[in-house]
Order: structure tokens, then sequence, then C-alpha cells
């Protein structure tokens, strides 16, 4: 990518403006006597100390240890944009006790927060303990509404009213201090490039800092092509947040990318805390962290000072309110889980999302997508989706085919469904103006399009070429778009084929930054400035209803490149359009575990990479680490060369091929990861300070992710090595571990810290935890499908106190019936050599799965037969040893029966 | 009868599967005793999976389709019991699936099938056989021919020295006398000299070049002799035809020295100037008996004609095969035309100049000389004209026309194919391209590489490489899948990677039947 199609901070003059506040800070207070206290909040006002214009202060109590902030002006004067559909739902409310002295003080629960009148902060407590303050830097800068000064008299356009023009010089003189450099190019219009900004409503950015005293490190903020741990941006520009549609995107980077969700966490051994900044214009976050380096280390030792400035983040926004959402943690999972209980999850995702998805723009043609469909069978890997990019459409015209290349789509569906395959087709929300287009010819007539300032459908060029947007924030616009998915309209699909969102930034190859102008306007009379980051989300909305509605059995399954804060409750991401080499391949866990701990755990990157051509070992550990990202998707462009695994030599396809098993074998992991993820929001994925917070060496690990708190996966990510160092976390600050054990050799590692694992071309290193019961189904199938029935087998690895726990889910696997309980979930247990079940509900589901082999590893010896007793029927069960485990032969236990299997000494 | 065998072993297998008299069994690796009874019981207990052939419970297994009526097949376990039915005698899957069993179905439409892919063989052979003769005819001639050019260069070169002995002794006797004869010119006195000047210089120029041309010394200036001087190739087409020969001897077919110096010289004088880079147009008042060395301006005033249309057209020819793309170089020489002037040769020149009048002796001689240089250059030309035509012949023998030279005959031909936007083209052992229908230039997608069909059917796949190259990407390429039809055709062309093609292709040079019937052979024996 060229990085000067995009803009720097210096280059967009809100964040100039804002970043400079820096330096000076700002004079924010509360006014004596204007607070209210409720149950749940307290409000009051708030002056700006400079120019004497007020705002109101709310602070609101949510259950779950989360406070929401917001600050707006008191009497704007025109409304500012309050984002909507991010949260799932209207938040919680707690109640408050209110202690008022020199300061207030607001508890809730362990939760507590301080109000200092002046200067203005906010410090919030998690019992007792500092965990994050608000304004402690006093860079809070709100830049309120005002109305544009004409130009001198001199120097006007027109004459004869002169004396209005003075009234509103009076008018803004008021609100005005002289200081505030509101004058200054960038802020009544801007220019980008060949672009034009006209900035109609002036300046109105909104920023706020937060510091985190118990945290050693910040994260979040996805997306980004950047480390876990979020570096200082001192001496760089800000990380930012405005999706962008880039093409071959850097790595290592804080430029902004196709996602924005704006939460941050700051996390220390002791505490965790994190901060969800709901704001959908374009935003800039400046990271503070203290560098421990040997500088630094040696100013503390000086000083003989331990304590520094804490990580703090400065949130730098284009207009809109400040509404941010305090959440207290203490520990990782519990910021994780209420950030999750505010802007949700993803739904329990139909099964074979999970299995493996095979695209390339573009499948040309049904004999194209036969035939590779057929390939898979002929070398007998599974593969469940078939992928078809932009070229299927009738000229880029969404809900049609190319009847050329296409003619009997719904044959070829059939083809594909009836092998229990499934096909993605894509559909973007850039609608070709071409009259004789049904689609545009509604949203010409029904005026459902994005408009100019002036009123007029705005014109841009994508795909189609000269294109429209559908206002996806007018509601009826929505239903329309997602009427148009009804198979009574798109009738040649099935309610089996899927739909991937691409280009919903949105892209604009002719625009500003590759995206929309910010002064068009949308449904409610708001800028696309004061909303453009939700723009995608508006687009999945549409289209997750469209899903729903087409058929209301089904869970839909969608894939998006925008996304924004709450957008995961409608659709799986992947990383956009990376490029096939090393470095974006080792961006694919980062990027993945930042967008897991932020709502997204449903992520891959295109495995091969996007662009360019893989060689053959690059590959091979591109599909041995996408088996064990969420979202498993090999994706290529147009102009690369082939890269189905049977066009490489017979050696790469067998190491394809066993990934791929892998991948298979772990589905009933997944799967049960996913219902888990969606009954109490704790990621699928998860960084290894998640269940480790105490191990300050994990913190910034990211190329080593845990799988729940079950498996430790740390893919082979570079080009030609024989080992890879691998860190086995504590548990506590004495250098204790878990026991890990190699699941494919169920070696064992008992020791915390580096180790150097040997890895041939085949070795995917990847480690249970000592302690963790994982569901596997180890017979393969041609697609997750027609493993409905297949049955278990569970691997116990057991920890030190040869104890182990995991749980099972299973339904249908399709629909929504498990929400009706239609489901088994079941706790195992294994203790004192016995193993049993535990059904966490009533299992209502009739599966024909059974149990076939139990594995047991970290056992020390080799019983004599197991006893397994059903219905105090007992029956005596072969044990045999299987590398460091042993094997129980044939509980042949179905699965909705209890049991417990005890092994003889 | 039926053997008693485990469900999913062949009839070949089964006597593996028979329990020993204990009830025990061994896997068919050896590594692992088990219960006979725990062969096929839903659970992988041999490394091999030999113990589960009728499940799906060994990732390693292979489940045998009987197939009663059509083939046998061997499935990965992976498809036992998957609820989708891939024996066609269901036997792969539980009777509640209720596969039906379309063996005997199958079996006849693939008997039929075979009978009508083996009919179209035979009928395909007959024309293959067709083309083998002609394809073994062509070799036969190639290799005639070869041999008799091989002959022939053989001759022409020992003629080749003899001419060039011939010429040495010529030319030595056309110097001693031409120097003679100059000797006694200067003698002339002035006036006359200066009066007879101008035409006596054409005459001692047009001496020369008849002496040089009478290769075989015989006095005459031949048509033959001519046709080894590369000037005189006005339509530059690398050969100096009889009738471009005969042009400048005023249509006959010799000259002696005199007709050649009032006709011939003045045609090829010219020429000869344009070849040495110097054109000047013959003029009147010589004064100097060396040949002109500068472009005379005013000459070139009085005497350079309008250059005639076939001159033109001459030379736009010309320009067209050095250059491939025609179409800019022609408005460029359209372009030219008008300004064609000092500098452009003009064959036709009109002259009134007189030739030297030699003394008959000296003229003899030159005219010996003038045969004797001829006489060797047609050698050297005939020379040059057969191993052209080798090299031609050495190249088709290079390429490879198939085992039997069946594909011989599709060399020059070409088969086009027409889609949606483009017409494609291919021109089997030389080239495919591709051009738009809607207008617009041709782009070659390939040009002959070799056969890359693997192991016995190396002749069902071409391919072509070294196309135009792709924007931004490679160079483009084709494959050519063949098969058997009673006329040559191509039936699809895809691209199924950017800027690589791929046709199919059919031709009754594909039709074996021996080769069909064969496989169909060992595919019956295996039923």
């Amino acid at each position: 990518v060229d990085p000067t199609n995009f803009k720097t901070c210096e280059q967009s003059s809100f964040c100039r403006r804002s970043r400079k506040v820096q330096s000076s800070g700002s004079k924010y207070a509360l006014i004596r006597g204007t607070l209210n206290t409720y149950t749940d909040s307290v409000t009051a006002d708030l002056i700006n100390k400079e120019n004497h214009h007020q705002f109101t202060m709310k602070l609101e109590a949510l259950v779950g240890s989360t406070f929401r902030l917001q600050i707006d002006e008191k009497q704007p004067l025109r409304p500012r944009y309050r984002v909507e559909h991010a949260l799932k739902g209207k938040p919680e409310t707690a109640q408050i006790r209110v202690l008022e002295s020199d300061e207030l003080t607001i508890t809730s629960g362990s939760a507590k927060a301080v109000i200092q009148g002046d200067p203005f902060r906010i410090d919030f407590y998690e019992n007792d303990v500092h965990v994050v303050s608000v304004n402690a830097k006093n860079w809070l800068y709100f830049e309120h509404l005002r109305q544009k000064a004409q130009a001198p008299a001199g120097e006007a356009a027109d004459g004869g009213d002169g004396a209005q023009q003075e009234q509103q010089e009076q008018n803004s003189d008021a609100v005005q201090s002289p200081s505030e450099p509101i004058d200054e190019p960038g802020t009544w219009e801007e220019n980008f490039k060949s672009h034009h900004d006209t900035k109609p409503y002036g300046p109105q950015a909104v920023a706020l800092d937060f510091s985190f005293p118990a945290a050693e490190m910040l994260f979040g903020i996805p997306e980004h092509a950047d480390s876990f741990a979020l570096k200082s941006t001192s001496g760089t520009d800000p990380y930012r947040l405005y999706n962008l549609d880039v093409f071959e995107y850097i790595v290592d980077s804080k430029m902004a990318l196709y996602g924005s969700v704006p939460v941050l966490y700051g996390h220390g051994p002791q505490r965790t805390a994190g901060v969800y900044w709901q704001n959908a214009a374009e935003t800039w976050v400046d990271i503070y962290t203290t560098e421990t380096n040997v500088v630094s280390s040696l100013v503390n030792f000086v000083s003989g000072s331990r304590k520094s400035t804490p990580p703090a983040a400065h949130f730098i926004s284009e207009s809109g309110i400040v509404d941010a959402f305090i959440m207290l943690g203490p520990k990782p999972i519990d910021v994780f889980k209420q950030y999750a209980a505010l802007t949700g999850t993803h739904e329990l995702p139909q099964l074979f999302s999970l299995g493996y998805h095979q695209s390339r723009w573009n499948y040309n043609d049904e004999r194209d997508v036969t035939s590779v469909s057929a390939k898979f069978d002929e070398y007998n890997m599974p593969m469940d989706t078939m992928w078809l990019d932009i070229e299927y459409t009738d000229g880029k015209r969404y809900f049609t085919w190319d009847k050329f290349k296409f003619p009997e789509p719904l044959t070829m569906i059939k083809n594909l469904t009836e092998l229990g395959r499934h096909l993605v087709v894509i559909i973007d929300p850039h609608i070709k103006r071409d009259n004789a287009y049904f689609f545009h010819q509604d949203c010409t007539e029904n005026g459902y399009y994005v408009k100019t300032r002036e009123g007029n459908d705005y014109e841009g060029w994508c795909w189609p070429g000269s294109a429209s947007y559908p206002d996806f924030f007018n509601p009826v616009v929505r239903d329309y778009y997602a009427s148009q998915y009804h198979l009574s309209k798109f009738k040649t699909v099935t309610e089996d084929v899927m739909i991937w969102n691409d280009m919903n930034e949105p892209s604009v190859f002719n625009g500003p930054e590759i995206t929309a102008p910010k002064d068009l306007v949308h449904y409610g009379n708001w800028e696309h400035r004061d909303v453009h980051n939700l723009y995608g989300h508006m687009h999945l909305m549409g289209t997750f209803a469209g899903l729903q509605q087409r058929d209301p059995n089904q869970r839909p399954f969608i894939l998006s490149r925008a996304h924004f804060a709450g957008s995961q409750r409608y659709s799986a991401i992947w990383t956009g359009d990376n490029m096939a080499d090393w470095t974006h391949l080792q961006h694919s866990t980062k990027m993945c575990l930042t967008e897991a701990v932020a709502g997204f755990s449903f992520c891959g990157a295109d495995v091969g990479g996007f662009f360019g051509n893989p060689d053959a070992e690059l590959l091979e550990r591109w599909y041995q680490t996408g088996a064990f990202l969420p979202f498993f998707r090999a994706h290529a462009h147009i102009d690369t060369k082939r890269r189905e695994p049977w066009l490489f030599p017979e050696r790469t396809r067998q190491i394809i091929k066993s990934a791929l098993l892998k991948r298979y074998s772990y589905l009933p992991l997944w799967y049960t990861s996913f219902y888990e993820l969606e009954q109490t929001g704790e990621p699928v994925i998860r960084p290894l300070l998640t269940h480790y917070p105490l191990d300050k060496e994990a913190f910034a690990i990211d190329n080593q992710l845990l799988v729940q708190q079950r498996l430790l996966v740390r893919p082979v990510m570079q080009q030609g090595v024989s080992k890879v160092d691998v860190y086995f976390p504590a548990i506590d600050d004495k250098k204790n571990g878990d026991y890990w054990y190699d699941v494919d050799t169920y070696q064992r590692q008992e020791r915390a810290g580096y180790e150097s694992i040997p890895v041939d071309e085949n070795k995917i290193p990847v480690w249970q935890r000592g302690g963790s019961i994982v569901p596997r189904k180890e017979r393969q199938r041609r697609s997750s499908k027609l493993m409905l029935n297949d049955p278990y087998t569970l691997v116990i690895c057991l920890d030190r106190q040869g104890k182990a726990a995991g749980t099972l889910f299973l339904d249908d696997e399709k629909s929504y019936a498990y929400r009706d309980g239609k489901h088994i979930y079941v706790s195992y247990e294994f203790a004192d050599n016995q193993l049993t079940n535990r059904f966490i509900g009533k299992p209502q589901y009739k599966s024909e799965a059974w149990i076939e082999r139990i594995i047991i590893a970290g056992l020390g010896h080799v019983p004599t037969p197991a006893t397994i007793t059903v219905n105090g029927i007992s029956q005596q069960l072969e044990v045999e040893q299987r590398n460091g485990a042993i094997v129980v032969r044939k509980p042949a236990v179905k699965m909705d029966v209890d049991f417990a299997l005890k092994l003889n000494n | 009868g039926e053997v008693p065998r485990p469900r999913g072993v062949s009839l070949a297998k089964a006597a593996l599967y028979q329990p020993q008299a204990d009830g025990k069994w061994s896997c068919l690796d050896g590594s692992k005793t088990i219960p006979f009874t725990q062969v096929n019981d839903d659970y992988c207990d041999c490394a091999d999976g030999s113990d589960e052939p009728g499940t799906s419970a060994c990732p390693l297994a292979q489940f045998h389709c009987t197939n009663k009526g059509h083939q046998p097949v061997e499935i990965p376990s992976s498809l036992v019991q998957d609820g989708i039915c891939d024996c066609c005698d269901g036997s792969d899957e539980l009777p509640a699936v209720g596969c039906a069993n379309t063996c005997i179905e199958l079996g006849a439409a693939a008997a039929i099938k075979r009978r009508n892919e083996a009919e179209l063989h035979k009928r395909g052979a007959e024309k293959r056989q067709e083309m083998i003769s002609r394809g073994k005819q062509m070799k036969a001639d190639r290799a005639a021919r070869r041999s008799e050019l091989n002959a022939r260069i053989k001759e022409q070169e020992s003629l080749k020295v003899e001419k060039e002995q011939l010429k040495q002794n010529a030319e030595a006797l056309e110097t001693e006398a031409v120097e003679a004869f100059k000797e006694q010119q200067r003698e002339l006195d002035a006036e006359t000299a200066q009066a007879e000047q101008e035409p006596q210089q054409m005459r001692v120029e047009a001496s020369l070049s008849f002496v040089r041309y009478d290769t075989n010394k015989d006095g005459f200036v031949e048509v033959t002799e001519l046709m080894v001087d590369m000037n005189l190739d006005r339509d530059r087409n690398g050969v100096v035809t009889v009738e471009e020969a005969r042009y400048f001897l005023d249509e006959r077919d010799r000259m002696d020295l005199d007709a050649f110096v009032t006709l011939a010289w003045p045609r090829i004088k010219p020429l000869k100037m344009l070849a040495d880079g110097l054109f000047q147009p013959p003029k009147a008042p010589a004064e100097e008996e060396e040949l002109p060395q500068a472009a005379d301006v005013e000459g070139a005033e009085l005497h350079n004609p309008e250059p005639s249309e076939e001159q033109a057209d001459m030379e736009t020819g010309a320009a067209g095969e050095e250059e491939d793309d025609g179409e800019d170089d022609e408005d460029q020489y359209d372009d030219e035309e008008p300004d064609v002037g000092v500098g452009e040769a003009t064959p036709e020149v009109e002259t009134t100049t007189a030739a030297p009048a030699y003394d008959p002796e000296t003229q003899r001689l030159i005219e010996q000389a003038n045969e004797a240089r001829n006489a060797y250059e047609e050698v050297a030309r005939q020379i040059r004209e057969i191993e052209h035509e080798v090299k031609e012949i050495d190249e088709q023998e290079g390429k490879d026309y198939g085992p039997h030279e069946e594909w011989a005959v599709m060399d020059g031909e070409c088969y086009t194919y027409e889609d949606r936007e483009y017409v494609y083209t291919l021109c089997p052992f030389d080239r495919v391209s591709q051009k738009p229908r809607n207008g617009g230039a041709e782009t070659t997608l390939g040009r002959w590489d070799q056969w890359i069909g693997e192991g016995a059917s190396k002749y069902s796949r071409q391919k072509y490489t070294q196309g135009a190259a792709c924007w931004n990407g490679p160079q483009r390429s084709a494959i050519i899948n063949i098969k058997c039809a009673m006329e040559p055709r191509i039936t699809a062309v895809s691209e199924p990677n950017r800027c690589e093609y791929y046709y199919e292709f059919e031709t009754p040079a594909a039709c074996d039947s021996d080769a069909y019937t064969a496989s169909a052979q060992s595919m019956h024996d295996e039923l």
C-alpha cells in the first residue's frame, strides 16, 4: 500500500487540534450545585473554564462492575450523534450509593467511582484498587458546535446582510475563547489530495484520556496489523480507527484497516480493566506506556521510585459525544465478559462454518466449482464450503448471476449440498448504477441511497463502475435489503447458501482515502462523518435480518470485512487483503487475538495470503496456523496462481491434508467453545494473559494462543525452522506452570518458561492443558455435516492432582432449537481414577453419536481393564497404551446417558 | 456362490479374513492379534485399518464395493456410512439410508458408453490411419527430399570450386584487357575526350559491370548471371527472380556488351548506387570518370521523376516484412510517399547515356568474365536455396508428430472456437491465439512447445508457451487437452488461471482403437 493515500494525524485537522491539548492541558470543571443523584446514576453540569461553554455529564452504574460516562453539550446548536445499534440492548443499570464530600463517591457493588470537581476527573476502583482514571491528564477536549464566523466584510461575496453578520459574530464571540484554534486551516473545510470536505458544521471533535494505574500494558482497539500489545505512540502517529479498504496493507503499522472496535484494555498482574469508547466517527488513539527499557529502569532506580506514570490512552474522535464504558474487571476474563455483556457475542455458528472453507477470486463457472469440490473427494480431503467472489454476478449486480458462467446455480448448489457442503456467495453494498437493474431502480425511486450535501444520490466508483450506496441507517432500507435475500426474490440460491459482505467500509475507489466523503448525508440528517465506522455494521444488520427471515430455522452465517463494536453479533470477520508472505502469516495470530478480546472470536486470515503466490512451505505453515484460528478459509486474488492443495507436490498435499484432518478432529471443541462464548462472553481464542495474568513474560506473547483454557497453540510461522521457542506460562510469580501435553505424543511439559521444541514439516505445536478434557472426533469425513453421528473421543489430560474436567456441547448443528433446550451440554470430570459425566440442563437432543474411545494422559501407570457402569450394569473395557497415554477401548456409551468409568489398578 | 467374508472385503481378499482356530485374527500388517469378533466392530484396532474394512472406524481402511453388474471399486473409509450412497450397489451405507442399487443401469449405460466409444475410436481410427499414411508419406518425402538435397549440395559445392576457378581466370584476362583499353582511351585528344567523356564514362562503368556480371565469360550477361546480384532484388524478398533479372535485360534472356551498355546498365545503375547508399541520378555532364560520390542536387532536380506507384508498393511491402505489425508502418510509409526525392531509387529513370565502346577483343573478355562471375554466383545461390530448404525440413523433423506421424498433417492447419467474447485459434505445432470478437488486436497465447501428457497418454496434451506477456504477470501459455472424435475441432476454451489457457480439442488423430480396446479389456478383466 502507498501510505500517502491515507491521512496522518497532522493531515487531519481535528486530530491535530485535539492532540495539541497534550502539551497545554484543558480546564474543565463541574459546576457546583448542578449535581443530581438518581438510583443508578448521577448527573452534573460541566464547564470549560476558558470559553465558559457548558456540558452535561452523566455517570451511570451498570451491572457487572461497569460505569458509563456520557458528556454532551448542554445546549448544542444541533444534536450531536449518539451511536445506535452497537450495544446489544439497553445496558442493565445497577443501584448506586453516593457519598458527597470534597469529592463525590459513587459505589456500586465492588465498583467505585470518585469524581473530582475541579479539575474534572474521575477515578475508578475495583475492590478499592485504583484501576482507571478519566481525565487524569486533563486532556478532555470538547469542541462545541458554533456558527461559522463570516468572512470579513471586505471579502464577503455578497453584501446586504451586514447586520445579520455582525450579530453572528457577536454570538460566536460570546462562546469562543480567542485562544481556541478554530480558525486555523481545516476547521471549516479541509482538503486531502484532490478531495474537498465541506465541513458545514465546523469543528466538533471530542477527546478524553484514560489512565490505567494498575496496568503494565495496554491492548485492544482493533483493527491494526500490529502486535497484540499496543505500542507507545510517542513520536509516531496515534493508532487510527477509521474503516478503510487498504490494499496490500503494511504490517507493524498503526494505520487504520477495515474494522474499528474502540475497546481498550489495561492489564497488570493484579487487575485488568477496560474502556469502550463508543464513537463511530473517525478516531485516533494515542498510547502512553511505560516502556520498561534500561533508561526507565535506571531513572526509577535513581529516583528511588517504583512508581511511574501509568499507561494511558487518549481517544480523539471527530464528532459525536463522549460515551465511554469503564469496565473494572478485576480479571482479564471478567473484562472480556463485561464487554460482551454490552455489545454481545457471535451466536452459536452452524457447525459447517467452523470447517474448512475453500475460496478464490474467482471460481470461474459451475464446472470449476463442481470440479474443485470433486477434487477434494478424489484426494480424500475434508472441505465444507465453496465460495464465490464477485465474478459470479451478472456484471457486479448483486442478487443476480452471470447466466453464461452459471446457467444453473440451483443444480450446482444441490450438487454441493448433497455432499454435505455449502456455498457462500458475495454480496457487496455498492449498487451498480444501471437503469435496467431492479435494485438500482428501487433504490433510486425510493430514495434509498446515501445522499450528497445537495440531496442527490451519491455516486462513487467501485467494482461495477459507477455505483451508489444504500443508506442502511434507514430502517426502511434495511428492511428492503433484508427482503432481497428472501428466496422468492433471490430465487437462484437456496436457504443453505450463506453470505459474504465485503467492501463495506464502504470502499469507494475514487473517494477520499478510498471511502465515502465525510459530508455525505445519511438517514436522520447525520453526516457520514458521524457514522462512518458504523456503515458496515448497519449493512450486516440488514443481511442478518434477511437471512433470518429467509429461513427462521437456520442460524445465518455472514462474513464481513468492515466491523464495529457489536458487529460480532452478526458476522465472522477476516483480516482482509493480506499478502502471501511470512510476516502476514505471523500477523494472523496477532490480529485475531486482538479481535477476539474485542468481541470477534470468529476471526481468521486468508490462508495462503490474498495477494501473491505462496511457496509450498509458506502454504503448508499457513494451513497449519489457519487450522487453529476460528475462521479457516483459503482465499486468493484473481491474479494469483491457482493453489488448491493438489496443485502442489504430494508432500505438500499430505501436510495440508493432515492439517485439515486435525482441524476437523477438534470441531467438537471449537463448537463447544462457541456455545460457551454465546453463553458467557468468554472468547474462544485467548491471549496467554487471560489465564496467566500474573506472568509478565506472557503479557505480550502473540505468536501463541489459547483455545479456551484447553489448548495452547504455537503455530510454526517462520521459514525453514527445525525448532520453535514455546513459552509455557506460569500460574504464579514463582514460575510454577500447568502441565501441558503434546497432542500428538502426549509428552508432558512440566515447567514454565521457554522450551525449544523440535518441529518437522508436519508438526503443529499444540498442547493440551493438564486438568482439561477435550472432546474430539477422529473419524474422517468429506464435510463436517457428515460427522453428525460419528462417535467422540474424549482426551483427558491430568493435572498435578490427577484431575481434569471439560465440557461438550452438541445439538443439530444448524437450527435455533438449542435455544429451546434441544441440546446436550455435558461436563466431564475425572478424579480419583474415575471419569463421570454431569449434564448441564436436561439432555434433550437425540444424538446417534457415542463415545468411541477415551484417551487419558498423565496417569503414570497402565491400568488393568477399566470398568464402565451404565444404569447399574458394569462392563470391562480393554485398556492399551498409545504413546504417552492410555486408551480405553470402546466405552460405546451414548452422549445423553450417564456413566461412570473406573480405572482399576 | 458367495464366499462368506466380512463387509467391505473383496472376493480376492476373502481368504485373509478367516478366524484362526482360537477365534483370533491377525491384522494384515501383523501388528496385532485381536478376537475375530472385533473385525468390523466399528472400532479401529489395527494400525493399518485392516480390521475395519466395512466401517468408517479406521482412517486408512478401504471399503470394497462389489457393484455386481457394474465396476467394483475401493472407496476410502471416510465415505462409509456417511449417509451418502457412493457404491452403486449401496453397500457402503446401512439399509436405513435406502440406497438404491443402480449398478445394473449404470453397468448397462457404461457398456453402451464403452461401445459408443469403441465405435468412435474404431471409426476415428480409420481416419487416423489415413492421417498416419499421409504423415508417414510426408516423413518419407521429407527424408527423400533431404537426401536429394544432400546429394545436390555436394554436387553444387564441387561445382562452386570449379566455377570459382573459371571466374578467377576470366577476371584476370578481363582486367588485363580493360586496363589496356583504358590506356588507349587516355591517349585520345582532350576535345574528343570531352565530347565523349560522358557517354564514355557510362560505357566504362557499364563495361566494368558487364565484365563482372558475365561470370562465365561467354561475352553475354545472362538472366542467371544477374540473379546472383542481390542489389537487383527489386521486391526485396531475398531472391532475384528470373522475372526481376529479365527486367534488367529488357526482357531478353541474355545480352551482349553493347546492348547491356545501352539497355541494361541504365536500369541497373540506380540500384547499384542505392546499394552503395549514395544514390545519385545519372547526369549528363560528367566531369570525372569515377562513380559519383555525393548526391548532386541539381542533377536530382533535373532527372528525378516522381516514383511510380509500383515502386511505392515495393517499398511498403519490404517494410511490412521487416516489421511485424504493419498498421502503423503502413501509415508511416503513406506519409512519406510524397516526399520521395533525392536519395530515393528510381529504377525506371530514363537515360540517353551511350555505352562505352570497347574494342571487340576486350569486349569479348569482359563478357567472358561476366559469364564466369554469373556462373559462380548462380552456384552459390543454389547452395543457399538448398540450405534453406534443408533447414525447413530439419525443423519439421524436430517436431514430434506422434509415434506414427499421425499429427503431421495438422501442422499448417488452424482451428477456431468462438465464445461470448473471443475467437480462439489453435494452429497445431505452431501457435495459439485469442482475438476479441468485437475487434481489437490478436493476442498470442503461446507458441508450440511440447507434448505433456503423462506416461502412456503423452499424446493427449500439448503445451504452448512464450505467449504475449500479461500486464503485471507472466507470459501467456496454453494447454491443449485432446480427445478422439471424427472431425477436428475445439470444443471449449477456458482460463482457469490468469493467463493460462486450457483448450479442449478433438481430432481423429487421437482415436487409437487398439489402445482403447486394450484399456477396455483390462477393465473387463478386473470385472
